[in-house]
């Protein structure tokens, strides 16, 4: 930390985070909730870099990045009409705003899971941006990850504040080519919408482990989609405080994985602590090639959270038999008026719907895509810009198109 | 003439138990020619559809069938399919989340590709394919469904006979699509079908009613017992069947053994 400037807050919450840490060592020997994580592959040589990623197809772009952070550096485009500035100028600051939200969901995250990866984020930032949005927009603010290989652990550090009644998009993309740890806390005013789209792509060659973290208040929503196209390892980890009542959350993921031994993990933990909020999460999986995708989605429901609705629905599609899908949901439920669902399966692709497609003549592997396809949808679905849904399956299905002719 | 099946005392077991199903069954089918198979229950009349569509979990035990003079039995499902061979489902499939039109479009343009013709461009086939479904009295709110999903049992089998229309078979083996269907609809199915009908085209007409062949009326009648054939007529032989039953057969059926 020598070389880094930073403010006497900062400094003194560090310290107090610094007693309470834990080492990742430790604690995947003993928490279930890290035991099936494979997040020691750090070490893998980087076989080749292609210069593609999740924006660009075939040459053109899918999104404009408006943010681009390389390495350490954040390059912004210019004339935006929200609020931006590195998380580290803040943190040197004695007189930030930051002061007040900087590291409290890191810290409120670990109280029913421990987080190491999160914690050593908070002590040792790197890089990072402090986001506030004062207005709405109804253009998404796309945000574009570089993490160089010259760099060996990149902790990227977030703030995101949507004020009262402001909707926002925000779409994350980019490539990582060195161990990436990102934490995000995000705080939801009053009716203040967020939709985050996460998109990973195959450049991602070096574990990602992302949290984000994310407090909302009364008539807030958030929508969270994920997308995992071969990624060598990503672990992602959501918690979220449902705190008024009236809260809206979607949490979605899709992940398509047939490079052997390459894994998605996604973690999530929703706590309904008012009454009358909805959650659901959808999760699906595609995987062949003996990988593995991981699912744990938690609800916690508070005495005082009445008239929760909870679904949660987790699947997979397993195209070949060393495949896994470890799912894990769960409910902890301490009220009494409430609903709360979840199912998860795993099965491989349907042998009658397949033999009905070719004997009309299409082609096997354009069969299979149209199943696969099928498969996700739920989860695509669950993007309200039709935009961006439209978008995203145009460009899941080109890829798609390629995951049978490896 | 060539004929355009032949099937030489084929013999065929199913995978997974040790069971024939088919046990030696010849049948000739030329260009134009509409054949109908009758039978009781579990007789292997569906069976035998399977295996010419090219469904596996089945063992070739024994024979033959050729189409066009080439081996059949060789040939993969879409290859079949863009071959000119179709069958209507005895019971069509739901398939959650591919819509009906993209399925449909996919399907003809594959076929296309494969016999070395230019894709249907997607203006084209919307033209061809309104105008099938409004012949087959299919509602648009249908076509925008995925494939058969919430279809009562009469709609998908209409369904079958709008993609057997789009995708212009040669060789259609409709397995008991008369079942199901209302009064109504049998008229607009077999009006579908006699339409399509034409003097290249043939039909092996599955069903256990003498009703639709008053509507498609067959050239030949086959009685199916046990995994044979063991009657052909004329259509007289359907109306036999109605009266009197299958006992007559049954121990024809027997005596083979
Ligand atoms: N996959 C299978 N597994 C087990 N038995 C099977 C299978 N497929 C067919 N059979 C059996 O083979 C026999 C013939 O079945 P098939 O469906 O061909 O009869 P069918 O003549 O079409 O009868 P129906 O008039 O009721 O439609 C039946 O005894 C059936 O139970
Ligand atoms: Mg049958």
């Amino acid at each position: 930390m020598s070389h880094v400037n930073t403010s006497d807050w900062y400094n003194s919450l560090r310290q107090e985070l610094e007693c309470n840490s834990l080492s990742i060592e430790k604690v995947s020997r003993r928490s279930e909730y890290w035991r099936k994580s494979n997040l020691d592959i750090v070490s893998d040589l980087v076989q080749e870099i292609s210069e593609t990623d999740l924006i660009n197809l075939n040459g053109t772009h899918l999104y404009e990045p408006e943010l681009t952070i390389v390495g350490d550096i954040m390059e912004l485009a210019s004339g935006k009409s929200y609020k931006i500035s590195s998380i580290m100028d803040e943190i040197a600051d004695e007189g930030s705003f930051t002061k007040n939200y900087f590291g409290k969901l890191e810290e409120k995250s670990q109280k029913l899971v421990p987080r190491p990866l999160a914690r050593d984020n908070s002590l040792s930032p790197k890089v990072g941006y402090a986001l506030s949005l004062p207005e709405s927009s109804k253009k998404p603010l796309v945000i574009h990850n570089k993490t160089k290989t010259s760099v060996n652990n990149c902790f990227q550090r977030n703030l995101i504040i949507v004020n009262k009644g402001v909707e926002a998009t925000i779409i994350e993309t980019g490539n990582n080519l060195s161990v990436f740890n990102s934490v995000t806390e995000i705080y939801l005013d009053e009716n203040a919408k967020l939709n985050y789209l996460d998109l990973t792509g195959e450049n991602n060659i070096f574990p990602k482990i992302s949290h984000k973290f994310c407090d909302m208040a009364e008539k807030s929503t958030f929508n969270h989609f994920g997308l995992r196209l071969n990624t060598k390892s990503t672990r992602n980890e959501i918690e979220l405080h449902l705190n008024g009542p009236g809260i809206n959350t979607s949490i979605a993921n899709v992940s398509l994985i047939n490079k052997k031994h390459h894994f998605s993990d996604e973690n999530v933990l929703i706590n309904h602590n008012a009454y009358e909020c909805k959650s659901r999460q959808v999760f699906k999986s595609v995987l062949e090639n003996d990988c593995t995708s991981i699912v744990r989605g938690k609800i916690y429901v508070a005495p005082e959270a009445q008239k929760t609705d909870g679904y949660q629905s987790s699947r997979s599609l397993l195209l070949n038999e060393n495949s896994r899908f470890l799912c894990k949901p769960e409910l902890e439920i301490y009220a009494d008026d409430v609903i709360c669902s979840h199912g998860s399966t795993s099965s491989s692709l349907d042998k009658e719907s397949l033999f009905y497609m070719l004997s009309r003549g299409v082609h096997k592997e354009k069969a299979k895509e149209m199943l696969i396809t099928a498969f996700i949808s739920e989860a695509l679905d669950e993007i309200e810009d039709e935009g961006i849904k439209s978008a995203l399956s145009n460009y899941i299905d080109i890829w798609t198109s390629n995951f049978f002719h490896e | 003439m060539a004929n355009m099946l032949n099937i030489d005392d084929l013999k065929v077991s199913l995978e997974e138990e040790e069971k024939q199903i088919i046990k030696g069954l010849s049948l000739s089918i030329n260009p134009g020619e509409v054949h109908a198979i009758m039978g009781p229950n579990g007789s292997g009349k569906s069976t035998l559809s399977s295996v010419l569509a090219g469904k596996d979990g089945y063992i070739i035990d024994s024979g033959t069938v050729n189409f066009d003079g080439s081996d059949l039995l060789e040939a993969e499902v879409e290859e079949r399919a863009a071959l000119g061979i179709f069958m209507a489902f005895q019971y069509p499939i739901e398939i959650p989340g591919v819509g009906n039109m993209n399925f449909l479009r996919t399907a003809l343009n594959s076929q296309r590709k494969t016999r070395g013709q230019e894709e249907l461009n997607a203006a084209d086939f919307l033209k061809l394919v309104r105008g099938i479904a409004k012949d087959l009295e299919i509602s648009d709110e249908m076509m925008k469904r995925p494939v058969n999903v919430g279809a009562s049992g009469g709609e998908k089998k209409r369904n079958e006979i709008l993609q057997m229309c789009l995708l212009e078979p040669r060789f259609v083996i409709l397995d008991e699509t008369d079942s199901g269907l209302d009064v109504d609809a049998m008229k607009l199915v077999s009006k579908g079908v006699n339409n399509f009908s034409s003097s290249s085209r043939s039909f092996l007409v599955i069903t256990h009613y003498q009703r639709l062949l008053n509507y498609i009326v067959p050239d030949f009648v086959h009685i199916m017992v046990d995994g044979r054939i063991v009657k052909t007529g004329d259509k007289a032989l359907a109306l036999h069947v109605e009266e009197t039953g299958y006992k007559d057969f049954l121990q024809l059926g027997k005596e083979k053994h």
